[in-house]
């Protein structure tokens, strides 16, 4: 009578199989816009409109959109397909504990004939397979779009970047999830979740301008574009330090989840 | 063999605020057995120690001999549990939830979905979030005793449904019952449980006041009973029949509690001509009210310390 490993992944998969869709087309179109534009203004264009721009701009790494691989890196990587990733993330992953206790739709699991870890593990699982798929959505695009445009990007450094994409936004949407497992409250974890993306993002930008190196190695946003890997390649570093915040916060979460009243 | 629930000197405290005061319960394993009180009293917080879902403050829980916590999943797989409150995902069928659940039992229960489903006429293919309370409790109906567990623990199960559901429930207990099956139920109002519970306890402010047989109880409830003649009567008539108080007579109209046998009331009402007649079970919320009313002030001792066996009985105020 034992139960199928997969039965509570698969489970609440199927309760997000439509948002999920949804998401997997939004950051598609999200790349496929931002990479089609480039050849249709060029580079040369973005060099006279770099010009124009004041110096902060080529402080916040404008002036890398010269290349196709500095450009991508700066919009879909940086922008948007980043911040569709962090969103789909860190709301998933408050919803996939605390926001279904809050909502009463967890109780059955939870009286079922299974260990509070397994329903903590399969859950989590779900959260890493939804913005693992998300980025296989934006690597892909992008592979079909490079090849199709001609713009050169190489696939060993997207799969770089997206692989720090996949730890980023990972360990912020486990952030979300392990807070809200501790505390049972999908708006604490997503508060604390979204506080520290956006204390990341701006120690980043913040970090150069105002001659602040610290700042870059207390940001995970840092840990995860500061180098540039699409132009550079995979950092070690930085994706090992990804890995541990998302270890932290996961075992962060389990730990008090395994011994708090449930549904109060 | 050791009771199907017990509890000793079960105390829940939610921060500062205290839920079980002390609660000492024992129901022995093939009871039909009802758990009564006012909403807020402590019932589901003692129902979800029992799951383990709370873990309590002080005082030990034994189900089926076990303590939940050390008893884990496997104690889980033979208790059937039917939440008081319970959000369904909204995203699935009836029946992809049912099929789910019974999958978290590693498949028990799921060949009786469809039969189940059948008798209390719950349509499986409808999405979840678009059935009525009635339908949703009937989910959760299915879900408790579809793998045909020692012990149902069942947490205001009727509450939503309809009278013929209601007795297609009785008899669903009746089933559980002959197969000596635990069952545990909970509610605020004492006609839910009065068919087919053999005893019940009664919690009020997190601790056992009273653990009686039914029949007792209801005598002490009593009913509200509304007689209407076809011509004016005089209230001195029924004002000193036993079991009889709060008389009052409007014109034509008597309305007065009931106590014990309505015999000797019928016997006064027969000699007028009875145009209507109305008799109504008191919810134990109001019994509830009345004892705080009654009550002297100092006579219940709160939150003395976590006390054994019931020291409790005084409490109730005649």
């Amino acid at each position: 009578m034992s139960v199928r490993t997969g039965t509570i992944a698969a489970g609440a998969l199927h309760d997000q199989r439509r948002g999920l869709i949804g998401w997997v087309l939004a950051v598609a179109v999200v790349a496929t816009m931002y990479t089609a534009f480039y050849p249709s203004i060029g580079a040369a264009k973005f060099s006279v409109m770099l010009d124009a721009m004041p110096e902060v701009a080529k402080v916040m790494g404008f002036d890398k959109i010269l290349s196709a691989s500095g450009y991508v890196g700066a919009t879909v990587y940086s922008l948007l397909g980043a911040v569709l990733v962090l969103v789909c993330a860190i709301s998933l992953g408050a919803r996939l504990i605390a926001g279904e206790e809050e909502a009463g739709t967890l109780e059955l699991d939870f009286s079922a004939p299974v260990t509070r870890d397994r329903v903590f593990l399969e859950r989590l699982a779900v959260l890493w397979l939804t913005v693992l798929l998300l980025v296989l959505s934006i690597t892909t695009t992008l592979l079909i779009l490079s090849s199709a445009l001609d713009l050169g990007l190489e696939p060993a450094k997207l799969i770089a970047a997206s692989t720090g994409l996949l730890l980023f936004g990972g360990a912020m949407g486990t952030v979300a999830f392990g807070v809200g497992a501790a505390t049972g409250r999908r708006g604490i974890g997503i508060g604390v979740a979204s506080s520290l993306a956006v204390v990341a993002y701006l120690f980043n930008y913040l970090s150069p301008l105002i001659d602040a190196p610290w700042m870059e190695s207390f940001s995970p946003f840092s840990w995860y574009i500061g180098n540039d890997p699409l132009l550079n390649g995979f950092d070690g570093g930085g994706l090992a330090l990804l890995a541990a915040l998302a270890i932290v916060a996961g075992v962060g979460g389990w730990v008090p989840f395994g011994r708090r009243n449930l549904m109060v | 063999m050791a009771p199907a629930i017990r509890t000793v000197g079960l105390v829940k405290d939610y921060g500062k605020v205290r839920a079980l005061d002390g609660l000492d319960l024992a129901v022995e394993s093939g009871q039909v057995f009802g758990f009564l009180g006012p909403n807020g009293a402590g019932k589901s917080t003692t129902i979800r120690l029992l799951l383990d879902l709370l873990r309590p403050t002080a005082g030990t829980v034994e189900v089926l001999g076990q303590s939940p916590r050390e008893g884990g999943p496997a104690l889980r797989a033979r208790i059937g549990y039917l939440p008081g409150e319970l959000g369904l995902p909204s995203r699935k069928t009836a029946g992809e939830y049912l099929h789910y659940l019974a999958q978290l039992r590693g498949g028990r229960g799921a060949e009786r979905i469809d039969d189940l489903a059948k008798r209390f006429g719950l349509q499986l293919d409808r999405p979840l979030r678009a059935l009525s309370k009635g339908n949703k409790q009937k989910v959760t109906i299915v879900q408790a005793f579809m793998h045909n567990p020692e012990l149902l623990v069942l947490d205001e199960p009727t509450s939503s449904l309809d009278p013929l559901l209601q007795m297609e429930f009785r008899r669903l207990v009746d089933e559980a019952k002959e197969r000596g099956a635990t069952v545990f139920l909970s509610s605020h109002v004492l006609a839910e449980v009065e068919d087919i519970a053999g005893s019940v306890a009664i919690v009020r402010a997190g601790r056992i006041v009273d653990i009686d047989d039914v029949r007792a109880l209801r005598e002490r409830a009593g009913q509200d009973v509304l007689i209407r003649f076809a011509s004016p009567v005089d209230a001195a008539e029924f004002a000193g029949l036993p079991g009889l108080t709060d008389v009052v007579v409007q014109g034509t109209t008597m309305t007065c509690r009931l106590h014990g046998e309505p015999d000797a009331l019928l016997r006064v009402a027969m000699a007028h001509h009875v145009v209507r007649w109305q008799s109504q079970d008191r919810d134990l919320e109001d019994l509830f009210m009345e004892f705080y009313r009654d009550e002297v002030p100092g006579a219940v001792a709160p939150a003395a310390a976590a006390t054994a066996v019931a020291p409790v009985d005084e409490e109730v105020v005649r």
